[in-house]
């Protein structure tokens, strides 16, 4: 026969996990990173990608950015919409330069790639809109 | 008579002899005076081409001092860049060439900050064979970190983009503690 305690103990344990679980499912924490290559003058190559942070991450929110939200939690959705001020909002934030050129007989050639390193961002989803903060 | 002949005749050859010995005392004297004009004019051609070197350098630091910026400690310097792109051929309308000829301006740009804040590295190379240049290559490298750059103008014109960009670097972006 199993006492009180230890099934109130037992429920305590089911209750505690489940609430952590869902809050790590509804933890609005995104990993993004972005990359773009520049060939001779031309764009080449240009790379966003989203994802859902899998473990929780560290760090404070830093310059935050906030955008009309009509999708709900669709982080790639509203990006989408509002790409050309988010791709503002990430160059302001820093990205990494590397620039190689070479001229070979007096024929030059250059590639640029500007980069922003996976970085983690927490996104505050409201009814009309949605705050993002890169976690730092 | 006859004496005084022999006299004057030993006179004479005595004179002769005089001089004969006189003569190279002279030119020894002006020999050592040619070399003293020498080392003398050597000496102040040494000194004025040292002056020289030395205002040369002088005016070099002066000039060196005026054109680099230092950036001291509470003080910040203002950069300001033009980044050039180019839309590619394959676009879909006039919008999207736009828009990517200045993503690629922008590229350009941040590239023109990174070499003047941190440099550029250069290696060169030629290949000379039979006294005739085979192959000539140049070949540049830059990597930075790029923050809080803004654009202040984009024109378009003709399919190039022009984007003026500029970025404030203070004392503290460098600091470390």
């Amino acid at each position: 026969m199993r006492s009180r305690d230890g099934n109130s103990n037992f429920s305590l344990r089911l209750c505690s996990i489940l609430i952590f679980n869902s809050l790590a499912l509804n933890a609005s924490e995104f990993l993004i990173s972005y990359k773009y290559i520049v060939q001779n003058s031309v764009i080449y190559n240009e790379t966003l990608l989203i994802s859902r942070a899998m473990t929780k991450c560290e760090g404070t929110p830093q310059r935050e950015l906030i955008l009309q939200n009509r999708n709900g939690e669709d982080l790639k959705a509203l990006v989408f919409e509002n790409s050309q001020e988010f791709i503002e909002y990430i160059h302001e934030l820093g990205l990494h330069v590397e620039h190689k050129e070479s001229t070979v007989n007096l024929q030059n050639f250059s590639t640029t790639i500007l980069t922003l390193k996976t970085t983690c961002f927490k996104v505050d989803f409201n009814d009309n809109f949605a705050t993002i903060a890169p976690l730092k | 008579m006859k004496y005084s002949i022999l006299f004057a005749l030993l006179l004479s050859i005595s004179s002769l002899f005089a001089d004969e010995i006189i003569k190279p005392a002279d030119t020894t004297v002006t020999q050592q005076t040619y070399a003293e004009m020498l080392a003398q004019a050597q000496a102040q051609a040494a000194q004025i081409q040292a002056e020289k070197d030395e205002r040369l350098a002088s005016e070099a630091a002066t000039a060196a001092q005026k054109e680099e910026e230092v950036l001291k400690k509470n003080s910040s310097i203002h950069l300001s860049v033009v980044g050039q792109g180019v839309a590619p051929m394959n676009t879909i309308s006039p919008a999207q060439a736009y828009a990517l000829a200045k993503r690629a301006a922008i590229a350009d740009a941040y590239r023109a900050i990174a070499e003047k804040v941190k440099g550029v590295r250069i290696d060169g190379e030629d290949t000379i064979k039979n006294m005739m240049v085979q192959r000539s290559t140049i070949r540049t490298y830059v990597q930075a970190m790029v923050r809080n750059a803004n654009v202040v103008e984009t024109t378009f014109k003709e399919g190039l983009c022009e984007v003026e960009m500029e970025i404030v670097i203070s004392h503290s972006d460098f600091a470390r503690y």
